[in-house]
């Protein structure tokens, strides 16, 4: 018997649907199971080609024939003929314990839950004690008590895994009552009962209908358990725990007795714990549809962009750390959906270039791209990404290792979850000096007390040894930075590292970031969508909007006379403290998801300006600042009149 | 760390004393009366007093309890009311087979459970994956015992490489203790090891996609550190949670695979004490059977507290 209670917590199980059901063929075949199983319970005595007690000892212990398809068992019964009956037995003792759980558990943990107190404190003890006996014990126990028998076992089977029903049942009415229309019931003058029936009732049966599936199946496994080793189901009467009861005897003189009930048991369960995993996963999510990954990529694959050559157009720059060219991103299999596309830019020596662009422009995708650490699916088909003089694309996973780190680093948005709540702070940078610069314990350990007060975390020593969580976030963040830095690399990737922190702590980083430039020379790549913060730190910023880069150019310039709609309406949409009254205006719409782009100019659906020549697509143009605009000339001037 | 383990101690007391409690008053709610059992029809009524007397049964609930909770503190269990051996003694004796076994199959569990589990979450989709999903819902699905008959006609009966039945010390022979433990073990942990297996998954799945593993990685650490050390550790938080609950399941699966192998653990010690409705007996194990949980459920907290320093207190 396996008494394992049903756990609430196999989350595991939502994979095993979406695979075991991706064809809907097992659900339906285990729907199948079930209604086979309850016809067979239902028309045993007809269906059943011998009577499952009539006994021929001459003919015992046969293999299976054309006269006993499932061969005889030790007292020459027909196999076949048990099994049927069994089928019944297994329905009674499903439903009889299931029921006898829930009529148990579901009104006391309802009327413990809603009256709490000396009631709730007495009745969960009770139910701590028994779960902390092991389930078949409990069982076996009750059923000293009682007696053996198969309504017996079922109620302690019952009683047993009520004690589930009733934590659930309590569970809800606990989360209830707080709830804002219960209390409102209460204040208008409901009673007690109305306000339990009409309020908490209903929202009990999703998990209870889910705590049910989980019960047939252990119910199952149990009374087969308990009919096993004598004390459920009573010989002579035939049920799958008693037949293998019985063909444990016979194991060396006729090991198949024990695969027809085995087969039955396991069919049964699997076909109960799936259908409950389907239920469970349907309420689990709302039945709410996904959207699907092929549907977008066949949707996008039309809108495969031209690899146009436009490394001409961006400039060489002196001291360059990093440079990008032409670089694609696609997500999928086949072509792919592109995420990014054309980007190319630069970034020298002691220089900070800001990407900025609303969510989804593929801003932060650029920076783990340049990492290579994108994640699923996603991949680089086209294009260099050179970084120090090294083609970052043609290495190998191994040589990526090196560089990361070593060459380039990154400093994440949230500060509070890049740092592994595992471990102390001292720890995950110790890590990467000793990982990377092989330090012993001892020189990693003084090296990172070193970068924490160069950072500014006051008290070091005793910050090393604190936990993620015992940190602010500006603190936490100090210490990612102090990371990111620890092996001296020539460029750091900033995504959004002030976003998440207080507007106060938000300018001490911001410093943070120019001193330790002024100190190390890194060239830093700031990812940001706050304008304010990106002309506080950068020099030079390069807008993206939906994958590309429409606009890039020194900041003052930038900010004085911005060229591209997009960056015209970024800098509009920016609130400035001194006039708050005007409503701030917006850019109308959303950006376009990839594989929805636009097919000429992306922004041409909420610009104001589109012509007739925006349907086609837009090449960078310029010297020393770059536009990815038709008209940028003519709006240039508009603006400078 | 002490102070999680004094806290936890303090808190298992109350637990420990409510069971006793159960347990004494159910069991003495037994239908037949312990006296006649042991009398028998013939007896004279003098004969019945002195028996009662003799077990104690003349005086009222609530002093009998008193009385034997005293002795149980001091790790007397009481006399069976049959063969007249001492409880703790009989206990004792079979403790090391239910526990060889429990142990064993936890090892087998948490081992297959967790490799499997993680390659499954290294590769979603892959054939690995499928191959242990499967493998997982399948083993949830086979009864225990079964599948310790099938290893039986199968390795012991056909093959012979593994005894078929009984049990060896594990004082008395290391090599054959493990070989008359390792089908039972693996009959007893498929299911909790298919259990394990899901959670690992899921939850190994949820951590690779935590912020800090791409940070790590983006300081140049191999896959292989930030697997083992940065995921492994934080996906084991959850799965240590549901490994006292599967240690306790395995618990009273052994007292049913014992029956499979014929092994003279404490599952077949409560099933005949339960057939003679013999009440010390009963008592007795499933004390001691929570106070193995109690202290399964101490070290998990412990290990639970290493692995998530939030859970410490401070």
């Amino acid at each position: 018997m396996t008494p394992s209670r049903p756990s609430p917590s196999s989350t595991g199980t939502r994979f095993a649907r979406q695979w075991l059901t991706g064809s809907s063929l097992i659900v339906t075949m285990a729907v199948m199971i079930l209604v086979l199983l309850v016809l067979l319970a239902l028309f045993a005595d007809v269906v059943a080609p011998y009577d499952p007690l009539k006994q021929n000892l001459m003919a015992a212990l046969q293999w299976p024939s054309s006269r006993h398809w499932l061969g005889t068992d030790d007292l020459g019964r027909d196999v076949l003929s048990r099994l049927i009956h069994g089928c019944r037995i297994a329905v009674i003792a499903a439903a009889e314990g299931t029921a006898i759980a829930v009529l148990l558990g579901v009104p006391l943990g309802l009327f413990i839950g809603y009256r709490g107190g000396w009631w709730d404190w007495i009745v969960m003890r009770m139910v701590e004690a028994i779960v902390s006996i092991p389930g078949i014990m409990v069982a076996i126990v009750i059923i000293a008590l009682l007696g053996p028998g198969l309504h017996k076992a079922m109620i302690a089977l019952g009683i047993l895994y009520s004690t589930s029903f009733l934590r659930l049942a309590r569970g809800v009415v606990l989360a209830e009552r707080e709830e804002v229309y219960v209390r409102s019931a209460r204040v208008i003058g409901a009673s007690d009962s109305r306000i339990l029936l009409r309020h908490i009732v209903p929202n009990i049966a999703p998990p209870l209908i889910v705590q049910i599936t989980l019960t047939v199946g252990a119910v199952l496994l149990s009374e087969a358990g308990l009919s096993f080793i004598g004390l459920g189901v009573q010989p002579p009467d035939a049920s799958w725990g008693t037949m293998l009861n019985s063909a444990a005897a016979f194991m060396d003189l006729n090991w198949f007795l024990a695969i027809p009930p085995g087969i039955a048991i396991i069919l049964t369960v699997l076909a109960v714990n799936l259908i409950g995993d389907v239920i469970r996963d349907g309420i689990g999510r709302g039945i709410a549809a996904e959207p699907r990954a092929d549907v977008a990529a066949a949707r996008s694959a039309a809108v495969e962009p031209t690899a146009a050559t436009e490394a001409a157009a961006l400039p060489r720059v002196e001291n360059e750390v990093l440079r990008v060219e032409n670089l694609q991103v696609v997500v999928g299999t086949g072509v792919g959906v592109p995420i990014i596309t054309d980007l190319s830019f630069g970034i020298a020596r002691g220089e900070t270039l800001g990407l900025v662009g609303e969510s989804g422009s593929g801003k932060t995708m650029t920076g783990l791209a340049i990492l290579r650490l994108m994640g699923g699916g996603l991949r680089t088909t086209h294009g260099s990404i050179t970084l120090d003089g090294r083609d970052l694309r043609s290495l190998s996973d191994r040589q990526m290792e090196q560089v990361r780190g070593n060459a380039v680093s990154m400093v994440f948005q949230d500060p509070t979850t890049s740092l592994n709540p595992a471990f102390t702070v001292g720890n995950q940078i110790a890590e990467v000096l000793r990982a990377k610069q092989g330090l012993s314990r001892a020189q990693a350990w003084s090296r990172t007390v070193e970068l924490l007060d160069r950072v500014g975390i006051p008290r070091p020593e005793e910050r090393a040894r604190a936990y993620p969580h015992e940190l602010s976030g500006g603190m936490a963040q100090r210490v990612a930075i102090a990371r990111a830095l620890s092996c001296n690399p020539s460029l750091l990737i900033a995504d959004e590292p002030t976003t998440a922190l207080d507007v106060t702590v938000q300018q001490e980083i911001l410093d943070l970031f120019r001193d330790l430039q002024d100190e190390f020379g890194m060239a830093i790549l700031f990812v940001t969508h706050d304008l304010a913060v990106a002309a506080d730190i950068c020099d030079r910023i390069a807008v993206m909007y939906a994958g590309e880069m429409v606009e890039t150019a020194k900041v003052d310039a930038l900010f004085s006379s911005p060229r591209h709609p997009y960056t015209r309406g970024l800098l509009a949409a920016m609130p400035h403290a001194s006039d708050r009254n005007p409503p701030l205006p917006t850019i109308r719409g959303n950006v376009p998801r990839p594989g929805a782009w636009p097919a000429g100019c992306r922004f041409s659906n909420r610009c104001d300006f589109r012509t007739a020549r925006c349907e086609q697509r837009i090449p960078l143009t310029g010297r020393d600042r770059l536009v990815r605009c038709v008209r940028a000339d003519e709006l240039a001037l508009e603006a400078a009149q | 760390m002490i102070r999680l383990i004094v806290q936890r101690l303090l808190a298992l007391v109350p637990l420990l004393f409510i069971v006793s409690v159960l347990t004494f008053s159910f069991t003495s709610l037994l239908p037949s009366d312990p006296v006649d059992l042991i009398v028998g029809d013939t007896a004279t009524q003098e004969q019945y007093e002195i028996v009662r007397e003799r077990l104690g049964m003349n005086q009222p609930i609530v002093v009998r309890y008193v009385q034997w909770l005293g002795r149980a503190v001091q790790g007397d269990l009481g006399t069976s009311f049959f063969n007249s051996v001492s409880v703790t003694g009989a206990v004792m004796q079979r403790l090391p087979v239910t526990l060889s076994l429990t142990a064993v199959s936890a090892l087998i569990a948490i081992v297959v459970g967790v490799a499997a589990g993680m390659a499954a979450a290294l590769r979603p989709r892959s054939w690995i994956d499928r191959f242990a999903t499967l493998g997982a819902t399948f083993g949830q699905a086979i009864p225990n015992f079964w599948f310790g008959l099938i290893l039986v006609a199968v390795f012991a009966v056909n093959l012979r490489w593994f005894p078929a039945t009984g049990f060896t010390a594990l004082s008395a022979s290391p090599w054959d203790w493990l070989r008359s433990v390792i089908l039972p073990s693996i009959a007893l942990g498929t299911s909790s090891s298919a259990a394990i297996a899901r959670q690992v998954r899921s939850a190994m799945v949820g951590v690779l996609q935590q912020d800090y593993i791409r940070a790590a990685r983006a300081q140049g650490l191999s896959a292989r550190r930030v697997l083992i050390k940065h995921a492994l550790t934080n996906a084991m938080v959850p799965v240590v949670a549901v490994l006292s609950f599967q240690i306790t399941v395995l618990l009273g699966g052994a007292l049913v695979v014992e029956q499979v192998f014929a092994i003279n653990g404490l599952g077949t010690l409560a099933i005949g004490a339960v057939r003679q409705q013999d009440i010390p007996m009963i008592q007795g194990i499933v004390l001691v059977m929570v106070a193995l949980v109690v202290v399964v459920q101490l070290a998990t907290d412990i290990v639970y507290g290493l692995l998530n320093p939030k859970a410490r207190p401070s």
